[in-house]
């Protein structure tokens, strides 16, 4: 038996989950994640057909933070609306969103590919073409980077060392935003390690997870545990920059499926500056840090939090590093991967949000940190300052020493 | 390796409290949680002690906490450490511009939402209910389509255990919530946290009330540690408004613990969600360590000294198998069981006996340290404090956030 089994029935209906739930918060229109978890988990294993509010689910795991009782109820809306996408059709946007890899590798092949992918989602969005698919067209679509990470990593000659972790990219770093890779790389570099990238790896599979497409979540789960076991057997530790990743990688994986060898991997992955405090424990860590003049807001993803191991950028920057930063402490920033990006989430993922735009133009920063891409696009777009990677910033505080 | 001076296991009332205390010693704290906590499902009040051991309703706090039986853990705390663990309390809520009202000398009786009153010794100045006794017309508010709360009952049933002598008057509010799921008080207060909703609910309260009453509302003003709401419908209507205490969530629960947890962020407190503490690195009679068994690895967090305030069967602190073992999972403190199961429990719920489970729980020092069944030391600095506590059934007497108020302050004063 798992140790970590999905029993609803440990639900003792205590509410916590409703008083934290960012979505049920927003909108009225949500059932909120204990009607719609665990107590209607019961009716869907009689009835075929599933609550159509267990639409509104943005997946950001804050109920199952909030539970005392230790119920995955996140995950329990995930299986059921994999079910009801058993007996209903997609829709052509959730085929789009969830297949943003799919999007990705298509820009990265044809020739100016992310040149002519960036145009087309701006003249779609002037012509109303994503309004009309669902998409919204509020906001703007995270743009394709010019060179994947994959690509400009291959031009980078590494100083060799003995150490060595393997680097789990994801699809948001390879194909939207490298910067955040190659940022890493560096640190990395600085502390003697040599960086190995897997390219055979692919989609965790979180976008297809949020729209129900439970059994290409699977396949892409087998094919990146067999990777990453390859290196784990060979003893090397798996690193992501992207929370979202690491936690379908580490823990949605074993929640939702029975594939072998996914517990001993979870054993071996590891955010980047969780790795990193861990070398700073084991008195490891280059701390030969220059100063940064400018002040920064640091935002905690949700699926950071979810994962029970506190806010590691946080005592990596500010009391390792020393920079000038601060926890905003306010909540989910509402997009939850794709799930803002719907036309008819978007209001409600921008009213989530209200909370933590407000505090960071409170705050006068120009600058906000946080590990996820989606994150930091939502914030950018909410309150119009600069976002980066935590890495960035370690990388700038090492560049910055003379 | 890092190591802190405290680590504190558990987010509930007594975690937080024992965060707070040993922080304004100057130690450096963690405090590891797993779920909410108890302020959310419990309220945001602090009972002390409302009914003596025969069951009769105790004259003031503090005459009953000095009346206790010698395992009660107001005995081993001592009304002087109550005294301070109350000024403490007080003092923070004061600083955190959230004051709470009340002192040991005073019971105070407030309404529920059943229409029946509780005693109880701390409170928000959201129930004050010195007014009650004076002001003959109580208006007694209620919603339309609210669910889980019942004006109507709460009106009839207070015409019995205040007194029929009062004018109680059923005022229906209309709110502006249309379609979707059904609204909650916590949907309610969120409303009132907006400056349209609570104009649109004085409106309606201005057309239904006459200033100089009292007015009875579920806890629906607003969801912050301030008093920003109540100072505004105060305010608007001249009248005096006492919440009463409902079931979960627990709108004054929640206020309480964000006042906590912005204190324990200014304090510098580091706190890490979702740390499912299940073990213990014991080295010559002391703990060096915890360890966190998370879905992908097991963590370990080191310090000086230990707080456990995991809470009882409930919190997961305490836990029971179907065989009548009772294990306390972290440190294998050895608990004390009544001898056959069936004796666990007694069977008249509503009896004038405390339930036997209930007082299960971990044998401490005066200083909150755990003993075993000889009451021998088992660590030296590990420190108990909450629900997990033996020889009280905060349910038949209305102790609960007291104790852990008060072995919360007095584990970290231990520390």
């Amino acid at each position: 038996m798992k140790k970590h089994r999905i029993d609803p029935d440990r639900c003792i209906a205590c509410s916590a989950c409703v008083a934290q739930c960012p979505v049920t918060k927003a909108t009225q229109r949500f059932r909120g994640p204990k009607m719609v978890g665990p107590a209607l988990e019961r009716m869907r294993l009689s009835e075929e057909d599933v609550d159509p509010t267990l639409d509104y689910c943005s997946n950001c795991k804050n109920c199952d933070m909030a539970c005392p009782s230790g119920v995955p109820i996140s995950t329990l809306n995930m299986l059921a609306r994999a079910k009801y996408y058993k007996i209903h059709k997609h829709s052509m946007r959730d085929d789009m969103l969830a297949h943003g890899e799919r999007m990705g590798k298509l820009a990265k092949t044809l020739p100016a590919g992310a040149f002519f992918a960036n145009l087309g989602m701006n003249i779609g969005r002037n012509l109303g073409v994503l309004r009309m698919v669902g998409i919204s067209d509020k906001r703007p679509l995270p743009s394709y980077a010019s060179e994947s990470f994959h690509k400009q990593f291959k031009k980078i000659r590494q100083q060799s060392f003995p150490n060595k972790v393997v680097f789990y990219p994801g699809c948001y770093i390879n194909f939207n935003d490298p910067k955040v890779g190659l940022d890493f790389l560096a640190v990395m570099q600085k502390n003697q390690y040599e960086v190995i990238v897997e390219e055979e790896f692919v989609c965790c599979g979180s976008p297809l997870l949020v729209n129900g497409y439970l059994d290409e979540v699977e396949e892409n789960a087998k094919k990146n545990t067999q990777l990453i076991k390859k290196w784990v057997d060979k003893g090397y530790k798996v690193i992501t920059c992207c929370t979202s990743c690491g936690l379908m990688l580490k823990q949605e994986y074993q929640e939702l499926f029975e594939i072998d060898g996914v517990k001993e991997n979870a054993k071996n992955i590891y955010d980047a500056s969780e790795f990193l405090m861990q070398l700073y424990d084991e008195g490891k860590l280059n701390t030969d840090f220059g100063t940064l003049q400018e002040k920064y807001l640091y935002h905690a993803p949700c699926h950071l939090r979810a994962q029970g191991f506190g806010l590691p950028a946080m005592d990596l920057l500010k009391d390792v590093a020393g920079v000038n930063i601060e926890n905003a402490d306010a909540g989910c920033c509402g997009v939850s991967g794709n799930y803002g990006f719907k036309a008819d989430k978007y209001d409600t993922a921008m009213a989530i949000g209200g909370k933590l735009f407000g505090t960071i133009k409170e705050s006068g920063v120009r600058t906000v940190v946080s590990e996820c891409g989606t994150c930091r696009m939502q914030i950018n777009h909410g309150a119009s300052v600069d976002t980066v990677h935590p890495l960035t910033i370690l990388r700038n505080v090492y560049e910055a020493k003379k | 390796m890092r190591k802190d001076d405290v680590i504190v296991i558990g987010g509930g009332f007594a975690g937080l409290i024992a965060a707070a205390a040993s922080a304004k010693r100057g130690k450096k704290v963690t405090l590891l949680s797993f779920g909410m906590g108890t302020l959310t499902v419990g309220s945001g009040i602090v009972d002390i002690l409302g009914y003596n051991n025969d069951g009769t309703a105790a004259l003031t706090p503090e005459v009953a906490v000095k009346m206790v039986e010698d395992d009660h853990p107001y005995h081993k705390i001592g009304l002087q450490a109550v005294k301070e663990s109350v000024e403490f309390f007080l003092e923070l809520c004061r600083e955190e511009m959230y004051p709470y009202i009340g002192s040991l000398n005073e019971m105070k009786w407030i309404p529920t939402a059943a229409g029946t009153l509780k005693p109880t010794c701390l409170v928000p100045k959201t129930i004050d209910v010195a007014r009650l006794k004076e002001i003959d017309t109580i208006y007694i508010v209620g919603f339309h389509c609210l669910k889980d709360y019942y004006a109507e009952l709460v009106a009839k049933n207070l015409k019995t255990s205040l007194g029929s002598d009062n004018k109680y008057e059923v005022v229906m509010i209309n709110h502006q919530f249309s379609g979707g799921r059904d609204v909650t008080i916590l949907d309610l207060a969120r409303w009132l946290d907006s400056e349209a909703g609570r104009a649109a609910f004085i409106k309606e309260l201005q057309g239904k009330i006459k200033p100089g009453a009292v007015v009875l509302i579920p806890p629906i003003l607003g969801t912050a540690p301030d008093y920003l709401v109540l100072d505004a419908v105060k305010k608007a209507t001249g009248c005096h408004f006492i919440e009463t205490v409902t079931i979960p969530p627990s709108i004054s629960g929640l206020r309480l613990r964000s006042m906590l947890i912005n204190h324990l962020k200014k304090m510098g407190v580091r706190m890490i969600e979702k740390a499912n503490v299940m073990q213990s690195i014991l080295e010559d009679g002391k703990c060096v360590g915890v360890v966190t068994d998370g879905i992908d690895r097991e963590r370990s967090y080191y310090a000086q000294s230990f707080i456990l305030a995991t809470g009882g069967f409930y919190g997961g602190g305490l836990i029971s198998s179907e065989l009548g073992e009772v294990d306390e999972p972290i440190f294998k403190i050895p608990i004390q069981i009544p001898i056959t199961q069936e004796k666990w429990s007694n069977l008249n719920l509503f009896s004038n006996e405390k339930q036997p489970f209930a007082k299960i729980g971990i044998r401490i020092d005066e200083k909150m340290r755990p003993l075993d069944e000889k009451g021998n030391l088992l660590f030296e600095n590990v420190f108990v404090a909450g629900r997990n506590l033996q020889g009280y059934d905060f349910c038949f007497e209305k102790s609960g956030n007291g104790v852990a108020l008060t072995s919360g302050y007095q584990a970290a004063m231990s520390v």
